[in-house]
């Protein structure tokens, strides 16, 4: 059923556009409701997976490599199907009534999205590294073209192509882990690879390479500016993809892994130290943040952070907060991005300066905004107080240098979370001294109703904390408490007056306090801002790596032949080469010759080939090919091969007629048109001299290394008589590697065709140019400029 | 007309005034020597036949169909020398088969020699014996492989005729091309 | 157990010496030439690892059993090689003619396109454009609801 909901989101979302053609509403209509099946069939399941009967399933995909798809219903995949497809649905609902009728960009979206929406609950339930990195990569590829959207602005173009490359470089360094962690454990299966964790130096590598594909999927710092730059995507894309779900895979394999790995420094402290690091930035940049997506993509990056920490450490508690925190931003970020979509639909603008006085003109969508913030700030009795609570308790009951450290840095972040919340409400709602208020256009029901479930659902969650406690304490579970207090901690919306609750009240009170002082610390923020940041560093990265490749391209590839002719017989010289001096081994038993005639034939063929390098003539120099080919058909004679011979002398023969018909049509003499320099002549006369000798050498080495004086082939001619043959040459060619003759005469016929149509093809052009034109007079354009 | 006109020039001082040594039906060309033509009429017939012994005894000595093949390429490119013409190409100037058929024909020979054996059910390519009884002979032992061997033959055959009409006639009539029209 | 003899590796190496300078030259024959001195020297070099001179590989006749035979196999590997370099020989000479008669000599020139490129410093269009950099392109921001929106003509 899991599998056969993954495939029918990917099947329907290829259907969607011919749905589109008709009526775009009915496309995402349609597009919501399968995203709710699987919400309310996970809710079936829910009870039976809670009490630890987890549901798996699994199909072959390519069984000769042990790959399958191997899926898996647990704790943790239930909260995020909730965030996947719950959110989803209503998000695809709600894009029903923001896209337009006639939006050329519906059709595409519609479709993606449902592909998005079932790609991530592929990757969710994944429960084999490989399968889970499938799906992984097909997420990024549906974010790029989400952001992308029709290519035709710069803006779309350039996050699109940011997103993809930061997240499929650490997606595939991932891939990387993924073996490294996969070859140590012995298996792939997630679940076998978190019940008994492989250790050892492959494993620690492995770690630090997933690592880098959760730290650049969850946008954490130094990789985060991609998610803020991907708010060019429309605003329910954004809602979806960059905050409730595909930006939490990260954090959603930190989540899968920490029980396998959080007990070593090389997981948890990367994550630790830059979660935190990406809170305080995240948290900071958005005090600053003009726009109100803007805004909100730096609050996600500092929220994500915020996860990463508690998802890290690998406590039970810390698990549970990070589970609970993991719905409820779901929840509030969400909500929060449709109200950016609406306030921009009704005002046409997202621009907190040019926004004044919505709240009056609209109360019903600022309470829902409000909820959701308040959620956001984690005040009482929405679920983001719930979550944070825990949070704060976790690290008190940790205690320690990591757990004061962590603590301090989760309170900071809290201030600043709490002061860009309050940023965020009166920059959409407050009246604004200076600032003509706004006269929104009429909201239809599509656009509220939506939201309003998303905030209304934050707040239920938290004022009925137990219902989401059992989701978030069935993962938090499958990790070990430090202390009994610890392992009897259960979410809840009141735990009396303690330590937790004051530090709750000191982020309050330090955001408010931040948000009063707005002016000056939007101001620095900008100040501060720039000369450095995280952005300018992905594009020098990316343009120096540009430079390089021309660079690169520009030595390699010079465009000479004799270039790089020089440079593979450099590679020839210098890899088998060093080998071959590395490892020496002269056999002791090198006879000077075999035969005495061996001796003249052998000074014949030498001659007329080093004669040959001086030649000036063609003619000369044909002739003396001819000379060397005569020379070898001699040795092979010597050689015991009277078929080999006779051959070469008939081929030899045949050559040289075949040159002496061309020959007449060419100058007497090799033309250059610019004479080589001598310098030049030179060094390619030692490095033909040294591949040379090399080969040389490697003749007499390698026949050194046989191990038995060498015989002939046995079975070749024990079995001639057979094919009623007695020279065995010819019962080899024409019986027992007979494919092999009808291969090669297949050679030869191609070899006379292409001959015929070279020269031929001369004789067609002069006719089809209805004028006979002189050989040799032809100076294409392309010629000129080459040769300047 | 002066005495010196009527002089032949020396390159041509052996060219043959009849047509008879010409092999078959070549048409007459400028140039010809004598020596060649003699040559190329003795030799080509007793060529040919020494490459179809080559072909037949490549079984058991040295020989067989790229031998063979090359040896009668090499008798007709005597006679494309020697004819000079820019129609030499062809087998006898009576028969005329294009080469690339002649290619062709010995490619497919070898190829269903190859596919026989598949349709009695046995591998492609191989090979059985069979014993002829010729009168007056005795008795002959024939290899089915000798038609694989046939085919390489008349494939290469081909190949070299094909080369003729190519690098041979073609590039000469680029050649006469280019000097008539520097001449015009 | 070496089946090269020192005076053989000196021909097999002056033959690859020779074939792979004349590879390395301008002119398209010379570079033909080497290829076809080049494969001189690999089919000796195949037939050398075949073993020492011996009997010709064919049974019967009067020297059966008296000395070694050649190994066959090398030798029918080596057949095969010296006519399909015969192709290839005609087969370039073809290709230098043709050449010729386009461009008036048959020299090996080099790529002009490669060469544009190495002349080249930086890349004409980068990937990483500088996000503050809106270049010329004016209108709606992408990601507004107005984008996404109907479009602006049919709205009437």
């Amino acid at each position: 059923m899991l599998l056969a909901l993954v495939a029918a989101h990917l099947v329907l979302a290829c259907a969607l556009p011919a749905v589109a053609a008709r009526s775009t509403r009915a496309a995402f209509g349609l597009a919501a409701v399968l995203p709710a099946v699987t919400l309310v069939w996970a809710a079936a399941m829910a009870p039976a997976v809670l009490g630890g009967a987890a549901v798996e399933e699994n199909l072959a995909w390519a069984p000769a490599l042990h790959l399958t798809f191997d899926v898996r219903l647990d704790a943790l995949a239930l909260v995020m199907i909730v965030l996947v497809s719950g959110v989803g649905a209503v998000i695809l609902a709600y894009s029903a009534f923001y896209f337009g009728r006639r939006s050329p960009d519906a059709s595409r979206t519609s479709a993606l999205l449902l592909f998005f929406a079932g790609a991530m609950l592929g990757l969710v339930v994944a429960d084999d590294l490989l399968t889970l990195y499938v799906f992984w990569e097909l997420t990024s590829i549906a974010s790029f073209l989400l952001v992308g959207q029709s290519g035709l602005h710069r803006a779309n173009r350039r996050a699109a192509v940011q997103a993809l490359l930061v997240t499929v470089f650490g997606g595939l360094s991932m891939l990387l882990g993924f073996v490294l962690v996969g070859e140590s454990a012995g298996t792939y299966r997630i679940s076998a690879i978190v019940a008994s964790p492989p250790t050892g130096g492959a494993v620690t590598a492995g770690i630090v390479l997933i690592l880098l594909g959760v730290l650049t999927k969850s946008a954490q710092a130094p990789f985060h500016p991609w998610l803020p730059a991907a708010m060019a995507a429309p605003t329910p894309v954004s809602g979806y993809l960059h905050a409730a779900s595909m930006v939490k895979a990260g954090v959603f394999l930190v989540a899968r892994l920490s029980p396998a790995f959080a007990s070593s420094a090389e997981w948890w402290l990367p994550l630790v130290v830059l979660g935190l690091a990406t809170m305080l930035i995240g948290g900071w940049r958005a005090l600053g943040a003009t726009d109100l997506k803007r805004l909100l993509a730096f609050g996600t990056v500092s929220q994500l952070g915020f996860l990463m920490v508690l998802f890290a450490v690998g406590g039970r508690l810390a698990a549970v907060a990070g589970a609970a925190l993991l719905l409820a931003h779901g929840l509030f970020k969400a909500t929060l991005f449709l109200v950016v979509g609406t306030v921009d639909k009704v005002t046409g603008t997202r621009e907190i300066g040019a926004l004044s006085g919505l709240g009056r003109a609209m109360p019903g969508l600022a309470a829902a905004s409000a909820l959701a913030a308040a959620s956001m700030a984690g005040i009482p009795p929405l679920l983001g107080f719930v979550a944070k609570e825990a949070a704060f308790e976790a690290f008190l009951l940790e205690g320690g240098l990591r757990g004061g450290v962590v603590e301090v840095g989760l309170v900071a972040g809290s201030v600043l979370t709490v002061a860009y919340s309050a940023r965020f409400l009166w920059g959409a709602f407050a009246t604004k001294p200076g600032v003509d208020p706004v006269t929104p256009a009429p909201a239809s029901p599509g656009l509220t109703v939506p939201l309003w479930i998303t905030s209304l659902a934050g707040l239920v969650l938290g004022l009925v904390a137990p219902v989401a406690a059992v989701l978030a304490e069935a993962y938090g579970d499958t990790l070990p408490a430090r202390t009994a207090e610890e392992a009897g901690y259960h979410l809840a919306l009141w735990h009396g007056f303690n330590l937790a609750l004051g530090l709750s009240a000191v982020a309050l009170a330090g955001g408010l306090l931040l948000h009063t002082g707005r002016d000056r610390v939007a101001a620095l923020t900008r100040r501060l801002h720039h000369r450095v940041s995280a952005q300018r560093g992905y594009e020098l990265v990316v343009s120096g790596l540009e430079r390089l490749a021309v660079l690169v391209t520009g030595r390699l590839q010079v465009g000479s032949l004799p270039v790089y002719l020089a440079t593979v017989l450099l590679m020839v010289i210098a890899l088998p080469g060093i080998g071959l001096v590395l490892g020496w081994a002269w056999p002791g038993d090198v006879p000077v010759v075999h035969e005495w005639i061996q001796i003249p034939l052998g000074i014949v063929v030498v001659a007329a080939a080093l004669a040959m390098v001086r030649a000036r003539r063609r003619f000369t120099a044909v002739l003396l090919v001819g000379a060397v080919g005569y020379g070898i058909g001699g040795l092979f004679i010597v050689d015991g091969a009277p078929d080999l011979a006779l051959a070469q002398f008939l081929v030899e023969t045949l050559a040289l007629v075949a040159f002496v018909f061309v020959l007449r049509r060419l100058p007497a003499h090799f033309t250059e048109r610019r004479r080589p320099r001598r310098a030049i002549q030179v060094r390619k006369g030692v490095l033909a001299a040294v591949a040379g000798i090399t080969v040389g050498v490697f003749g007499i080495v390698l026949s050194g290394a046989r191990t038995a004086p060498a015989t002939a082939s046995e079975e070749f001619v024990r079995l001639a008589p057979e094919t009623g043959a007695t020279n065995i040459i010819s019962a080899i060619l024409v019986d027992f590697r007979a494919l092999d003759t009808v291969g090669e005469i297949t050679v030869l016929l191609v070899a006379a065709s292409g001959t015929a149509s070279l020269v031929l093809a001369t004789r067609h052009d002069r006719r089809r140019r209805g004028k006979v034109r002189a050989s040799g007079s032809g100076t294409p354009a392309h010629e000129k400029e080459v040769s300047g | 007309m002066s005495a010196e006109d009527t002089r032949v020039p020396w390159p041509r001082w052996d060219s043959p005034t009849e047509d008879w040594m010409l092999p078959g039906d070549c048409p007459v060309t400028s140039e010809r020597t004598l020596l060649l033509e003699l040559a190329a009429r003795i030799l080509f017939p007793a060529v040919l036949v020494f490459s179809l012994y080559l072909l037949l005894v490549g079984h058991y000595g040295p020989g067989g169909g790229f031998s063979g093949g090359l040896v009668a390429g090499l008798a007709f490119v005597l006679r494309h020398i020697a004819g000079g013409s820019s129609e030499g190409a062809e087998i006898g100037a009576r028969i005329r088969v294009r080469p690339p058929v002649v290619v062709g024909v010995g490619l497919c020979v070898a190829v269903v020699t190859a596919l026989v054996p598949a349709a009695f059910g046995a591998p492609v390519l191989s090979s059985t014996k069979v014993s002829v009884h010729v009168p007056l002979l005795g008795e002959f032992e024939i290899v089915s492989s000798l038609a694989l061997d046939v085919g390489v033959y008349l494939l290469i055959v081909g190949v070299v005729l094909d080369l003729l009409r190519s690098l041979g006639s073609g590039i000469e009539r680029d050649a006469l091309d280019a000097e008539s029209e520097a001449a015009s | 157990m070496t089946t090269v003899s020192l005076a053989m590796a000196v021909v097999v190496a002056a033959l690859y010496a020779v074939g792979f300078y004349l590879l390395l030259q301008r002119s398209l024959m010379r570079v033909l030439l080497g290829v076809v001195v080049l494969g001189h020297g690999a089919n000796l070099l195949l037939q050398l690892t075949g073993g020492p001179p011996a009997r010709p590989p064919i049974l019967g006749g009067s020297a059966e059993g008296s000395a070694p035979l050649a190994d066959p196999l090398p030798q029918a590997l080596a057949l095969t090689a010296v006519v399909i370099t015969f192709a290839m020989t005609t087969y370039l000479l073809a290709l230098g003619y043709r050449s010729w008669v386009l461009v008036g000599h048959d020299e090996v020139q080099d790529d002009l396109e490669d060469r544009r490129i190495a002349r080249r410093r930086t890349p004409t269009a980068s990937m990483g454009e500088e996000a503050d950099e809106q270049g010329d392109e004016v209108g709606v921001d992408p990601g507004s609801a107005a984008a996404s929106g109907d479009p602006v003509g049919d709205r009437s």
